[in-house]
């Protein structure tokens, strides 16, 4: 939708981050230190409210710019903005990261409900515009699309686990996550 | 594709799923289009979700990311090696496995587990595991018939995968055969019956391509032509 325009009419001044990584993509080293500048706080960010501990949000953030760095050249510039390929490589990497070590308590423990849903999400945040127009759009969601999207997405759960979580049909979780997406997409269309 | 499936997409795109629906997700994602835009719309919302996270990193990991990337070289683009691999290696090497002996090392590149791939869905979800592997290389190769082989290797895994749907169609008669190509030795790695399924094989040994060419139905023991394409695993 709005992405097309977004391609027609880029922003691209010289820090602008899709004309960095055509520079990356080249193997420019500067380009690639002003990409790390501009994404690491965000990226770092991410890590660390998925994988909590700041050591391995470190270790998650490292490796997405290596793999950002390694993938430059293949990096499919019609599939969207390197924003979102970058944040979906981190998201990917951290809740990778969180299943591989949290696996076994997970299997053994289901009686995390309680230590997940009583979490501040605003804790540790820094304040931004981006965070201010997510929140007012999180908003809109009921609180079972809510908790279904957070679960997984802040706490790397996979959608069967929020459903044991919640204790919700599979299905009823599925649809949750899909429509809560959807109505956060529709909502921060018009919070560009 | 039921609609049931396609309720996924939100999922997928939150990095729910479990890997085999993931890689089941993912092949249905490769056959519709309205869900690949779908996906790529909720990509760029939880995207900003997570950015809202941001979160000022150490000084010091800077200077760790930088030393890291000076000891990894960046991949090549798609296209350009694989162009390359295929003048070089095919031309010297399969024209003299035309008058070489023929050496069947079956086993040897996983022929028995090629061949149990067919008319199941088990194996197009193994093609797509491959392909939406952590560590997945994707190249899209051109074939001298017009059409076009998407390769994915996964280290991690030791797989590699093909997808053959946007190879051009033959005629009845005529079928896809995949060859392993080593030291002017062509050993064959299976037939392609649907081109819809794709292929799955571990990763071959250094030295050896994967070449495809089009041969009589039911396959040859040995390439009867010139192949329509050559992939250098090593390459990709």
């Amino acid at each position: 939708m709005s992405e097309v325009g977004l391609r027609l009419v880029p922003d691209r001044g010289p820090g602008d981050v899709d004309t960095l990584m055509g520079l990356v993509a080249r193997g420019d080293r500067t380009a690639f230190e002003a990409l790390y500048d501009a994404l690491s706080s965000p990226v770092y960010g991410l890590a660390r409210r998925v994988v909590r501990d700041p050591a391995r949000a470190e270790d998650v953030t490292q490796e997405v710019f290596l793999e950002v760095w390694r993938q430059a050249a293949r990096f499919d510039r019609d599939r969207g903005r390197a924003k979102t390929w970058i944040m979906t490589i981190t998201h990917r990497r951290a809740v990778d990261a969180v299943r591989r070590s949290e696996s076994h308590r997970r299997q053994e423990d289901r009686a995390v409900t309680d230590e997940v849903v009583t979490e501040d999400p605003s804790e540790r945040m820094i304040a931004t515009e981006e965070h201010d127009a997510v929140r007012t759009c999180m908003e809109t969601l009921t609180d079972l699309q809510l908790e279904s999207v957070r679960l997984a997405y802040f706490n790397g759960y996979t959608y069967n686990e929020v459903a044991t979580l919640l204790d919700k049909p599979l299905p009823t979780i599925k649809t949750r996550m899909r429509d809560g997406l959807i109505r956060l997409r529709d909502c921060l269309g018009g919070h560009r | 594709m039921s609609t049931d499936l396609h309720t996924l997409s939100g999922a997928y795109a939150l990095h729910a799923l479990s890997d085999e629906e993931r890689a089941m997700f993912a092949r249905h994602l490769e056959e519709c289009e309205a869900c690949r835009d779908e996906v790529r719309e909720f990509e760029e919302v939880v995207g900003r979700m997570g950015a809202g996270e941001a979160d000022v990193p150490p000084v010091s990991l800077r200077a760790r990311v930088m030393t890291a990337v000076d000891q990894h070289p960046q991949l090549p683009p798609r296209v350009p090696p694989i162009e390359r691999a295929r003048s070089r290696r095919w031309t010297t090497r399969l024209t003299v496995a035309a008058a070489a002996a023929v050496l069947v090392i079956a086993g040897a590149i996983g022929v028995a587990e090629l061949q149990g791939d067919q008319g199941s869905t088990v194996p197009s979800a193994g093609v797509a595991q491959v392909f939406h592997a952590p560590d997945a290389r994707i190249e899209t190769v051109p074939t001298s018939n017009g059409g076009r082989l998407r390769v994915a290797l996964s280290e991690e895994s030791g797989r590699m995968a093909v997808r053959t749907d946007a190879l051009r169609r033959l005629a009845r008669d005529r079928v896809y055969q995949l060859w392993a190509v080593h030291n002017g030795r062509a050993t064959s790695v299976g037939v392609v019956h649907d081109l819809a399924t794709g292929k799955v094989m571990p990763i071959p040994a250094s030295g050896t391509t994967v070449a495809i060419t089009v041969e009589p139905a039911g396959g040859s023991p040995q390439p009867t032509g010139k192949p329509i394409v050559s992939v250098d695993p090593s390459a990709v």
